[in-house]
């Protein structure tokens, strides 16, 4: 074979392989495009609002920010609670942007039950996805897609459909481990009622200018909340 | 149209492969050990991506096969011939084509960016560029030594 046909017929083969190589990238972006990770067949709200708006902040079990942080916001809440989510939603943001993105601050979500029975499965659950970072995107993706109080839709399959859209990657360990988790949503709930707590979303707060974790007064805005956290800095 | 001499593009892909090999060691040794790689600037991306299910394939950890890849490319720059030439291409487009497969699924699926992932994805499309380019350029040529090529 001559230099010039040799040539020819390697450039022709790498040409070929240019498009299988095209083809096969867009296959396996089609298969998973179409797969898992949006909360399968349940239809969810804001999946990409929550998992772009915590992309980036450190998440280690429920605790979201810099665990070195050198105050601590606890966020004692039922998942259930629609006061829960409004907190959530409305007065933490600008302190998740302002001062738990500089690692000033870090804030725990802790369950404390109290709405109804499946309040517990679903608080361990979200200790579950928070075992593979990504306890807060299942916690805010379940405030986005929360029912009428109580109404029994908080069942398995949500719960599912939840930890797969707030991104939990292995659903099969989720699912086995959450069980697992029950004992520490009782914790937290009892740790709530030693703390006088009555009602949710309770808070307390813990930095150097304070003794512990001491309960503050649940914040009605974020200016309320800033003062909170500055007094124990 | 003129191209770079052969010997200067070997060289080039030795150079970046070597980078490659250093990148992914890196990423695999800290998997082994059981912690992610660090990020820069304390992001949590790098351990987000390494406790995904994308980080596996086949049980393995994707950074062995980017070592494998790069070691793959570096082999192809020792050698001018036609082998070396259309093989270090085959393996350069299929780091490629993953690493384009992998940025897809940081972006859109994980919502999280490894630095040490996007500098091999980058690394990866040099190479490829280079490959690509000594293929165009030198395919069909005789082979022989860096220094009679240059």
């Amino acid at each position: 074979m001559s230099e010039g046909d040799r040539r020819k017929q390697l450039l022709q083969l790498a040409a070929g392989a240019v498009f299988l190589a095209v083809a096969v990238v867009l296959v396996l972006i089609v298969i998973n495009a179409t797969s898992g990770g949006d909360g399968g067949d349940t239809k969810l709200e804001g999946v990409k609002e929550v998992n772009r708006a915590l992309n980036g902040i450190p998440q280690s079990g429920m605790v979201l920010g810099d665990p070195k942080a050198p105050v601590e916001l606890a966020e004692f809440a039922d998942l259930q609670c629609p006061y829960c989510k409004a907190f959530t939603e409305d007065v933490l943001p600008p302190v998740v942007e302002n001062q738990v993105k500089k690692g000033e601050v870090k804030v725990s979500f802790r369950n404390y039950t109290i709405i109804g029975e499946q309040s517990l499965p679903a608080g361990a659950a979200a200790l579950a996805a928070g075992a593979q970072g990504r306890g807060w995107n299942f916690v805010e993706l379940f405030y986005r897609n929360q029912g009428a109080e109580d109404s029994g839709y908080a069942d398995d399959a949500f719960l599912e459909a939840i930890a797969k859209g707030a991104g939990v990657m292995d659903i099969g360990r989720w699912n086995r481990e959450r069980a697992k988790f029950t004992a520490d949503v009782e914790a937290t709930t009892a740790e709530a009622q030693q703390l006088g707590f009555s009602g949710t979303p309770s808070l307390a707060v813990e930095g150097p200018q304070s003794d512990g974790l001491e309960p503050i007064e649940t914040p009605g805005s974020t200016g309320d909340l800033e003062a909170a956290l500055e007094a124990a800095q | 149209m003129s191209y770079p001499s052969e010997g200067n593009l070997r060289r080039a892909i030795a150079f970046v492969a070597a980078l490659g090999i250093g990148v992914a060691t890196y990423i695999a040794v800290e998997a082994a050990g059981g912690d992610p790689p660090a990020c820069i600037a304390g992001s949590s991306g790098c351990a987000t991506v390494a406790k995904s299910s994308y980080s596996h394939v086949a049980g393995v950890n994707i950074a062995v096969f980017g070592i494998v890849g790069y070691a793959l490319l570096l082999a192809s720059a020792f050698f001018a011939d036609d082998l070396a030439r259309f093989g270090g291409f085959l393996v350069a487009l299929g780091g490629f084509g993953y690493s384009v497969f992998l940025t897809y699924l940081e972006l859109f699926k994980i919502d999280a960016i490894c630095q040490w992932c996007v500098g091999s994805a980058v690394l990866m499309t040099i190479l490829f560029l280079l490959s690509a380019t000594r293929l165009i350029a030198y395919a069909g040529a005789e082979g022989g030594p860096v220094p009679d090529r240059a």
